[in-house]
C-alpha cells in the first residue's frame, strides 16, 4: 500500500451543463515529482483546486495527507506550497512585506532559505509586486511557495510568464531538488516537453477524465513500438484522438 | 458597425437596456398621466410633496442611473486608484480624444435628452415657470464632470469618491446661489457653458494617463535599482507574532486606513462651513450634524470595497480558518472606526473653538441640562458617542456577508435596492407632517418593532445552527457570541430603561430597541458566508 499524500476517488464537478470532472480517481504518493498534462480547459486547475480545498467535491472524495481540504483547511495548507496560474499576489505589497507576511502563516518558514531563494530569483525586497515583471511576479510566488519547505507544493502552470532558459533552469531546479529532499511535486501543464524533462510520473487529463496516468518510464515502454522512443506529445496526441470530442 | 463610435454607443444601449426601457416607461407613465389630464379638461396642480414624488424623485433616480452607466461606474471599482475608464478600451485603435469624446457625448446626449423629455412629458404645475437650457446644461456638466473626474487615476484609495462628490456639490451650489439671486437664464447658460469643455480636456488627461498605466504613488516603485532603495534594502523587519496579526496587518494595509483618509479628506471642507455659518445658529447645527453622520455615510461606500477579497486565490490559500478571515475584517473595521472617530473627535472641538461656536453648543448642552438633569446628560453623551462609533463600525461590516460570498452581483443589487429607498423619502417626509399617521404609527410602534425582532430572530435561528453544523465557528466561540450578545443588550435596556423614565415608552419597547441595535443576524452569516465562497 503507498504512502498517499493525495487520494482522489471518484471526483466529478460540474459547471451548469459541462462536466469539468467526471469520476476522477487519482492517488498521489509520497516523494517523486507528478505531471498533470491536458488541453486548456480539460479540468487541470478545477482537479487542483478540489486539492487545495477552494473547490467543494460533489461526488466523491478527496483527501490530502488523510484530510479533507474542504474541512479542514489549515491542517492541509499549512503542509501544502502553492504557486497559482493566475498570479494573484497583492500588487501593494513589497517583496520584503510578502516574504514577512507569509512568515506568519507557517512555523515552518526558513528565514535564510527565503533569502537565499530571493538572491537566487534576483528579487529586489523593496520592489512592490505590482511593478514586477511577470516572470518576476512567477518567481516572487514560487519564493513563498518553497520558503517553508513545503511536504507537498502544487504548481499549477508555473511556467506561465517565465522565459524559456529561467523556465529550464528554476523550475527544473526547483522541482528536481524539492523531489529529492523526500517531498511531493504536483505540477499542471500543457507544455509537455517540460513535464517530460522533470516528472517521474504523468497523469494525462482530457474533457475531466483521466485517459492514462502512470510512471514516465512505463508510458514510455508501453507505447513505443519498433525500437522508437515516442515523445510524450505524440502518446498524448494518440491517447486524446482515441476519445470521441 | 462601422465606425468605433457607433461600436461604442451600441455596447452602452446592449448593456444598459434594462435602465434605459425602465426610463422610458417612466416617461410613457408620465405621458399617458398628461394625456388623460388633457382629456378631461384638468390642469396639473401639484403640491411640494406630490412634486417630489412625481418629479424630483423619479428625474434624480434616473440622472444618477446616467451618470453610473456612462462613468462605467456599474463595472469598475470605485474605490480604486486606477481609472475607472475600461482598460479594455485603451487598446482599441482609437485615439485618445476619442475616446474621451465618444462616451462623454453620448453621456451628456442622455443627460439633455433625459431633461428635454421630463420638461415636455413632465406634470408640471401650470403656473410653474420651467426653464429649457439651463437645467440641460446643469445636467450635462454634472455628468461630464463624473465622467472626468472618475476616469482619473488617484494616489488614494477612496479619493475618486470624496473628489468628485465635492467637485459636483460645488458646481450644485454655484447653481443653487445663483437661483437664490434670481440669475436670469443668460446668466445660468453662460455660468454653465464652459463646463463640459472643461470636463472634456480634463477627461482627455484622464484617459492619457490611464492608458499608459499612471497611477499616482506608483513612483516610489520607479527605482528598484535606485539609491533610495538601495538604502532602505538594510532594514530590518519584525516578523508577524501571529497569523491573525499579519491578516490585520494585511486588512489594513488593503482597506482599513480607507476610511480615516477619507473622513480626513472630507473633514476640512466641512469645517470650514462652521465659519461660514457661524452667525445663523440653525446651520451650525445642521452642519455639526452632517460631520457626526460623515464617518457612517462614508463607511458604507468604504464597506462594498472592503468585502471584496481574493478567496479563490491568495487569500483563499493562506493556512488559516475561514473565521480568522472574517474575523480580520471585522477587527479591521473597529481600528478603522476608532481612528475614524478620533480624527472627528479631535477636530470637533478645535473647530467649534476656532469657529466661535463653542459658546452656541454650550448654551444648547445647558439647555439639555436643564431639561435631562447631570447624569442624563452625561448619559445622553455617552450614548451618542458609543451609538455613532458601533453605527460607523455597523456600516462597514453589516453588508460583509453579501461581499464575502464573491457574488459582484449580490452586492450591487443590495447597493440599488439601498439606492432605490431614497424613493421612500420623499412619502416618509410627507407622512410625518401628517398628525394622524404619526399618532397611528406610534400605536403600531411596539408591533412594528416586534416584527423586525421576529424578523432578525428568525435569521438568526437559521444562521446559527449552520454555524454549528458548518463547524466554522467552534463551540466555544459560539456560546461566547451569543453571551456576549445577550450581555450588550441587556447591558444597553438596562441604560435605556434608566433614562427614558416615563410611562408613555413601555419597558418591553425599550428590550426590543435594545435588541435591534445590536447586530447579530448579518453579522453571524459573513463567516458562513465567506467558507462557501472559499470553499465552493
Amino acid at each position: 500500500m503507498i504512502d498517499a499524500v493525495i487520494d482522489i476517488a471518484g471526483l466529478t464537478r460540474r459547471f451548469g451543463d459541462q462536466a469539468a470532472l467526471d469520476s476522477v480517481s487519482l492517488t498521489i504518493g509520497r516523494g517523486g515529482v507528478y505531471g498533470l498534462v491536458g488541453t486548456n480547459g480539460a479540468g487541470k486547475t478545477t482537479l487542483i483546486k478540489h486539492i487545495l480545498g477552494l473547490l467543494r467535491a460533489e461526488s466523491g472524495s478527496v483527501r490530502v495527507f488523510g484530510r479533507d481540504p474542504v474541512a479542514d483547511p489549515v491542517a492541509v495548507l499549512s503542509r501544502t506550497g502553492y504557486l497559482s496560474e493566475e498570479n494573484d499576489l497583492p500588487g501593494w505589497m513589497r517583496v520584503d512585506e510578502l516574504m514577512r507576511y507569509s512568515r506568519a502563516f507557517y512555523p515552518s518558514w526558513d528565514d535564510a532559505y527565503a533569502e537565499e531563494l530571493r538572491t537566487a530569483f534576483a528579487l529586489d525586497s523593496r520592489a512592490r509586486i505590482r511593478t514586477l515583471s511577470k516572470g518576476q511576479k512567477a518567481r516572487a510566488g514560487l519564493l513563498v511557495a518553497l520558503a517553508y519547505r513545503p511536504e507537498l507544493l502544487v504548481l499549477d502552470e508555473p511556467s506561465s510568464g517565465l522565459d524559456p532558459v529561467v523556465r529550464r533552469d528554476i523550475v527544473g531546479a526547483v522541482i528536481r531538488t524539492i523531489a529529492e529532499e523526500g517531498r511531493t511535486v504536483l505540477f499542471s501543464s500543457h507544455l509537455l516537453d517540460e513535464v517530460e524533462q522533470v516528472a517521474d510520473h504523468v497523469t494525462m487529463i482530457d474533457r475531466g477524465r483521466i485517459v492514462l496516468s502512470a510512471p514516465l518510464g512505463e508510458i514510455r515502454a508501453t507505447h513505443g513500438a519498433a525500437g522508437r522512443v515516442p515523445s510524450l506529445d505524440e502518446i498524448f496526441i494518440a491517447q486524446v484522438r482515441t476519445k470521441p470530442r | 458597425m462601422r465606425t468605433p463610435a457607433r461600436a461604442l454607443g451600441w455596447e452602452f444601449g446592449r448593456c444598459y437596456r434594462g435602465g434605459f426601457f425602465a426610463i422610458a416607461a417612466y416617461f410613457a407613465f408620465v405621458a399617458a398621466f398628461r394625456l388623460a389630464m388633457r382629456a378631461r379638461g384638468q390642469t396639473v396642480e401639484l403640491d411640494d410633496v406630490q412634486m417630489a414624488l412625481a418629479i424630483t424623485v423619479p428625474l434624480t433616480a434616473a440622472f444618477i442611473y446616467l451618470l453610473a452607466v456612462f462613468s462605467f461606474g456599474l463595472t469598475g471599482d470605485l474605490g480604486a486608484r486606477h481609472s475607472l475608464f475600461p482598460p479594455r478600451l485603451f487598446t482599441l485603435p482609437m485615439t485618445t480624444s476619442a475616446l474621451a469624446a465618444w462616451p462623454m457625448l453620448y453621456g451628456c446626449a442622455a443627460a439633455v435628452v433625459l431633461w428635454a423629455v421630463e420638461r415636455v412629458l413632465g406634470p408640471w404645475p401650470s403656473d410653474m415657470h420651467v426653464p429649457i437650457v439651463w437645467p440641460a446644461l446643469l445636467a450635462a456638466s454634472l455628468l461630464a464632470w463624473t465622467q472626468a473626474l472618475t476616469w482619473m487615476p488617484y494616489p488614494l484609495r477612496g479619493l475618486r469618491v470624496a473628489v468628485t462628490i465635492l467637485w459636483l456639490a460645488t458646481i450644485d451650489t454655484i447653481v443653487i446661489l445663483a437661483m437664490h439671486f434670481k440669475a436670469h437664464e443668460s446668466v445660468m447658460v453662460v455660468l454653465l457653458a464652459p463646463h463640459v469643455p472643461l470636463a472634456y480636456v480634463v477627461a482627455r488627461y484622464a484617459i492619457a494617463r490611464g492608458r499608459r498605466g499612471d497611477v499616482p504613488g506608483r513612483r516610489d516603485a520607479r527605482g528598484m535599482s535606485g539609491r533610495r532603495v538601495r538604502g532602505s534594502r538594510e532594514r530590518k523587519t519584525v516578523p508577524f507574532a501571529s497569523a491573525g496579526g499579519a491578516l490585520a496587518w494585511f486588512e489594513w494595509h488593503r482597506h482599513g486606513w480607507t476610511l480615516p483618509s477619507l473622513v480626513a479628506i472630507l473633514l476640512p471642507f466641512e469645517v470650514a462651513l462652521l465659519f461660514v455659518f457661524r452667525g445663523t445658529p440653525e446651520l451650525v447645527i445642521d452642519t455639526l450634524f452632517g460631520i457626526l453622520a460623515t464617518p457612517a455615510f462614508m463607511a458604507g461606500f468604504v464597506a462594498i470595497a472592503a468585502s471584496r477579497t481574493n478567496l479563490q486565490g491568495f487569500t483563499g490559500t493562506r493556512p488559516i480558518s475561514s473565521a480568522e478571515l472574517a474575523a480580520a475584517t471585522m477587527k479591521v473595521a473597529i481600528w478603522s472606526t476608532a481612528a475614524t472617530w478620533v480624527l472627528v473627535g479631535a477636530a470637533m472641538p478645535l473647530s467649534l473653538f476656532a469657529s466661535g461656536t463653542l459658546p452656541l453648543m454650550m448654551a444648547r448642552v445647558r439647555d439639555v441640562q436643564h431639561v435631562l438633569g447631570t447624569p442624563r446628560t452625561v448619559a445622553l453623551a455617552c450614548l451618542v458617542c458609543a451609538g455613532l462609533m458601533i453605527w460607523t463600525w455597523k456600516r462597514l461590516v453589516q453588508s460583509l456577508y453579501l461581499g464575502f460570498t464573491g457574488r459582484e452581483w449580490l452586492s450591487k443589487a443590495y447597493a440599488l435596492l439601498t439606492l432605490s429607498f431614497l424613493v421612500l423619502i420623499g412619502p416618509l417626509l410627507w407622512l410625518a407632517g401628517d398628525r394622524r399617521v404619526v399618532s397611528a404609527v406610534w400605536d403600531l410602534l411596539p408591533w412594528i418593532l416586534f416584527g423586525f425582532v421576529a424578523l432578525k430572530m428568525t435569521a438568526a435561528a437559521v444562521i446559527v445552527p449552520k454555524l454549528f453544523s458548518s463547524r466554522v465557528l467552534s463551540d466555544r466561540v459560539l456560546v461566547t457570541a451569543a453571551a456576549s450578545w445577550s450581555a450588550v443588550v441587556f447591558g444597553l435596556y438596562a441604560l435605556f430603561a434608566w433614562f427614558v423614565d416615563t410611562p408613555y415608552v413601555p419597558h418591553y419597547v425599550l428590550m426590543l430597541i435594545a435588541i435591534l441595535a445590536i447586530p447579530l443576524a448579518r453579522i453571524s452569516a459573513a463567516p458562513l458566508a465567506l467558507a462557501a465562497n472559499r470553499h465552493r
